[in-house]
């Protein structure tokens, strides 16, 4: 029992959050709304088709081409600044949503990728995200736009930094736990 | 189509050719890791899609318009933080609300803390991080995050008073 629990429990938890939102959408709108809510997840979910298979397909292939010891020696502990500012550039230039990068993220940690590499990966592509710059300056101006990229230019790799000399030893921990 | 989904066919497509250049064996071993991760969390995605089904459905932008009014200070960050966690959707759902927002008279310091707060301590964003990092990473992330959002709405406010 406890070993079902543990191993869906990442399950459990979104289902919670469904039934709650779903729950929301009843008081609003009866039944109707809970299923319009389904539907329009699954009608999402096919518009992104495309794009989870590029991005599981990316995984794979990242994970089958690089040698672990190229990910030990640039992105793995030892690797130290370097291979945080390494991810900070691949995070920057990856596009698409999290359904994207995080199959990536998730290949580059059972490959041997550091914590503070994989912190600086994710934080880079949400607050640099290269593919998202022109939509940021479209819609609300050159002046908000380059404010928020100059002053959230440094936290990439200082919270990969950071994250690394606090908690770079849980990793282990981190890797196991997703591969069980 | 998407530009990141033509963009992120090219990077499967370029892996692909150096895979296949690699040799058989890379390209096969490639196939098996992305069939695996799929497996591993396909009814994981289904499910977070479903929450991002809700979300879109109840769109919350009204009540986001009546939390940050025109000089709100420190309160419009501190709101800001909060409503960035539950912010849902990508770029093109979130960018027109908060220039909604702008129009509004949100101030400058609160639209930076919300878009810092929106791209890295996102609710919906954790729940797909969940299947691939385990808790413990998204843990980790999150809460060291937490500051971050105010820091940088804080300084906007400070610079560009």
């Amino acid at each position: 029992m406890d070993k079902v629990v543990k191993k869906y429990s990442i399950h459990l938890i979104l289902l919670a959050v469904i039934l709650i939102l779903a729950g929301i959408a009843f008081s609003k709108g009866g039944w109707e709304f809970v299923a319009e809510g389904l539907l329009q997840g699954l009608t999402i979910l096919g518009k992104e088709s495309l794009l989870l298979i590029a991005a599981f397909l990316t995984a794979g292939l990242l994970q089958a081409l690089i040698k672990k010891e190229f990910i030990t020696r640039w992105l793995g502990r030892e690797a130290g600044l370097k291979g945080i500012l390494l991810a900070c550039l691949g995070g920057g230039l990856i596009p698409g949503g999290p359904y994207a990068y995080y199959p990536i993220a998730g290949a580059l940690l059972s490959s041997g990728a550091g914590l503070g590499v994989l912190i600086a990966f994710v934080t880079a592509k949400n607050l640099w995200s290269i593919s998202r710059l022109p939509l940021e300056f479209g819609i609300l101006g050159a002046t908000v736009a380059l404010r928020r990229y100059l002053i959230t230019f440094l936290i990439p790799p200082l919270l990969g930094i950071s994250v690394e000399w606090l908690f770079g030893s849980a990793i282990e921990k981190i890797r196991k736990s997703v591969e069980e | 189509m998407s530009s990141a989904t033509i963009i992120l066919w090219i990077i499967a497509a370029v892996l692909l050719v150096f895979s296949w250049r690699a040799g058989q064996e890379t390209i096969k071993k490639g196939f098996k890791f992305a069939w695996k991760t799929t497996k591993q969390n396909a009814l994981l995605i289904i499910l977070a899609f479903f929450i991002v089904g809700y979300v879109n459905l109840l769109s919350p932008e009204e009540l986001i318009t009546s939390w940050i009014g025109p000089d709100s200070g420190w309160k419009g960050i501190l709101s800001s933080e909060f409503l960035g966690m539950l912010l849902p959707g990508g770029p093109y759902v979130v960018f027109p609300i908060i220039d909604l927002l702008m129009q509004a008279g949100a101030g400058l310091a609160p639209v930076i803390t919300l878009i810092t707060s929106w791209s890295t301590q996102s609710l919906l964003t954790v729940s797909f991080e969940l299947p691939f990092m385990g808790w413990r990473f998204s843990a980790i992330r999150w809460s060291v995050g937490l500051i971050i959002p105010l820091l940088t709405g804080f300084a906007a406010a400070l610079i560009w008073r």
